[in-house]
């Protein structure tokens, strides 16, 4: 009986990560600007790939599910930072040569 | 679990990458393309796990972490190159 509970919310998890990514890849193709593919980029490197991820109970492969665990841990960390800095360089770009050096949140504000 | 179940994960994931590599032929200019490429290798992450799961062995999930971390690096380097013309 826990078995097939294990089974059941494995499957779900995968089935609902991969739909994730699948609408994520969608809206990468169909949006038009840089800013607008991060926000759908987000939606693969966030929550879809932590549930592909998180359906590593179904194994019960002890092995497998600490690999996975690691692996969650550190994507959770390093996708932010490279959003971040891709944002964050095509940003620069757009203001060219009148961006000051690391305040430019600030001027732009104003 | 049914091996079907993650032979069919394992499939949908192969279908993802290839409409990532559309994407990634698709792009405009430079950091459309370094966003292409890291969520190319996040597909192939997802891609490698459900391997795993298929033939419950961890090595894959392993190589996954490796291709994370280079993948880390290789954005904050191109993102960094795109604003001052050189990596460091």
């Amino acid at each position: 009986m826990a078995g097939l509970l294990l089974d059941i919310v494995g499957a779900a998890l995968l089935a609902l990560g991969l739909t994730l990514a699948t609408i994520g890849l969608y809206g990468l193709l169909r949006k038009p600007g840089l800013f607008d593919q991060l926000h759908a980029a987000g939606l693969i490197t966030g929550p879809a790939i932590v549930l592909i991820l998180l359906a590593s109970v179904a194994t019960r492969n002890l092995d497998v599910i600490t690999s996975a665990v690691l692996l969650i841990l550190f994507l959770l960390i390093t996708a932010p930072l490279s959003t971040q800095a891709i944002a964050q360089a095509a940003h620069r770009r757009a203001l060219g040569d009148q961006a000051p050096a690391i305040e430019d949140e600030a001027d732009t504000a104003r | 679990m049914p091996d079907v179940v993650f032979e069919i994960a394992a499939g949908w994931a192969t279908l993802l990458l290839l409409v990532g590599g559309a994407l990634l032929l698709r792009a405009h200019d430079t950091l459309e393309r370094v966003l292409a490429l890291d969520v190319l290798v996040v597909i192939l992450i997802a891609l490698l796990t459900t391997l795993s799961y298929v033939r419950d062995v961890s090595y894959y999930i392993d190589a996954a972490l490796g291709l994370a971390l280079l993948a880390l690096t290789s954005t904050l380097v191109a993102a960094r190159h795109v604003i001052r013309g050189g990596a460091f």
